[in-house]
């Protein structure tokens, strides 16, 4: 691919449950149970993955809203984590031409800035309701003297004491 | 289901916690009162023959065969749920099973695993998994002058604000997995009565010997701390997503881990003072 060929990231709209807060958004994927933050700069890059714009383009806009330095490989940053918390349509290729940088070389190239420019995106896995609570019970290895104190299904190994799933 | 209608049901009752209508049924009427004390806090009796979730004890004992006893069965629904000679074991069982009902089908609030303690007029939540030393930390800051809201579970209404949830403290003593149960008056504590809004969010698991340095959290993060342990999470996100979000509108959100419970008590109350 070369810089002629754009790439027109386009972000993922179904199954999603998102909240804008003040500096953040939140996104939920109802497809994988992942919950995941965007900053500033991942939320922003985000919004304007429409199918239509240039990951250049896209690095234009992000300089115009926040005069950035390096806009375009702050994008491709926010492009990355994004792909891979499954927030894209469809993976987008970074073109040769364009080098990849750490996380910790664009702080380092933004300087002061960076902790807002840096894009970002943390996530988490949604809990099922038996992972988020404290159960009295012993999982799968911890020690037993019957079925009652395992963690269904978990079910007690008596001669060993411990608790094993069938 | 109908080979369990078929045995011999001699006694039952329902309820309702947190807007579930729950039934539970045995085939020893000597068992109920003590069924009953292992229900959430906050239920009320019902008179409705229809529930939304049913549980069945069957109480063993000696059988009228030689060398034989009969266990304990405990189902809820069609699921077994615990078989064991040691009824306490089964009723340890339905107490925990049944509170994970309610917690995640409540209708109108929003369950968190985690420590609640009310200070000033605002409520500390120290969200955790299982082990993670929040009994400890809750029993440290009530016996630093907080009230007690709950050692299990931070209840929020759809405004953000936590209500109690005043189950007796779990304590761990002798084993890492048995726990005994006391009331918190036992510590000389006090238990909160009305709801409170969320003030800090402590994300602050027991690490032995650690220097407790936390940092500020922003509150998107806060929400996803949080969220990692609601119990409708993945059954009502967006519900969740909103009341969290309600919940952390004034809150600070702190995470760092920490050594002994006693020795941040009073520096977790006093960082209040100073953001209230």
């Amino acid at each position: 691919m070369n810089r002629t060929e754009q790439p027109l990231p386009r972000a993922r709209r179904a199954n999603l449950v998102v909240k804008e807060l003040t500096d953040e958004t939140l996104v939920y994927d109802e497809e994988t149970h992942e919950a995941h933050c965007l900053n500033q700069t991942a939320a922003f890059v985000w919004k304007h993955c429409d199918g239509r714009t240039s990951v250049a383009r896209l690095g234009r806009l992000l300089n115009q809203e926040t005069k950035t330095a390096r806009p375009e490989q702050v994008v491709w940053s926010a492009i990355e984590q994004l792909e891979r918390s499954h927030l894209l349509e469809s993976p987008v290729r970074r073109p040769a031409d364009v080098p990849r940088m750490s996380r910790r070389e664009l702080m380092r190239g933004l300087g002061i800035a960076a902790a807002v420019a840096v894009p970002l995106v943390t996530s988490i896995v949604a809990p099922t309701a038996a992972e988020a609570a404290s159960i009295a019970c012993s999982p799968a290895g911890g020690p037993c003297t019957s079925d009652a104190n395992c963690c269904a299904p978990a079910r007690c190994n008596v001669g060993a004491g411990t608790c094993f799933n069938p | 289901m109908e080979k369990i209608d078929r045995l011999g049901w001699a006694a039952g009752f329902s309820f309702i916690s947190y807007g579930r209508r729950i039934g539970v049924r045995t085939n020893d009427p000597a068992i109920l009162g003590c069924l009953q004390r292992h229900l959430p806090p906050g239920w009320k009796p019902s008179s409705s023959p229809v529930v939304e979730r049913l549980y069945s004890l069957i109480v063993g004992g000696p059988s009228s065969r030689p060398n034989v006893r009969r266990l304990n069965l405990l189902y809820g629904d069609t699921t077994r749920l615990a078989r064991s000679a040691e009824i306490d074991e089964v009723l340890l069982t339905f107490e925990s099973n049944l509170r994970l009902f309610v917690a995640e089908a409540a209708r109108r609030r929003l369950f968190i695993h985690a420590g609640v303690v009310g200070w000033r007029g605002r409520a500390i939540l120290i969200p955790g998994q299982s082990m993670s030393g929040k009994t400890s930390l809750v029993l440290a800051l009530v016996r630093a002058g907080a009230t007690y809201y709950s050692d299990e579970y931070a209840v929020l209404d759809e405004r953000g604000r936590v209500h109690p949830f005043p189950k007796t403290l779990s304590i761990r003593e002798h084993s890492h997995y048995r726990q005994t149960e006391y009331p918190v008056e036992t510590f000389g504590g006090r238990r909160g009565v009305k709801p409170l809004p969320v003030g800090l969010v402590l994300v602050s698991p027991y690490r032995a010997g650690a220097r407790w340095r936390p940092q500020p959290v922003s509150a998107g993060q806060g929400i996803l701390e949080l969220l990692s342990h609601t119990i409708s999470a993945r059954r009502q996100p967006e519900k969740a997503l909103v009341v969290l979000q309600r919940a952390l509108a004034d809150a600070s959100i702190i995470k760092g881990a920490r050594g002994e419970a006693h020795q941040v008590a009073n520096s977790i109350l006093e960082r209040m003072k100073d953001e209230g």
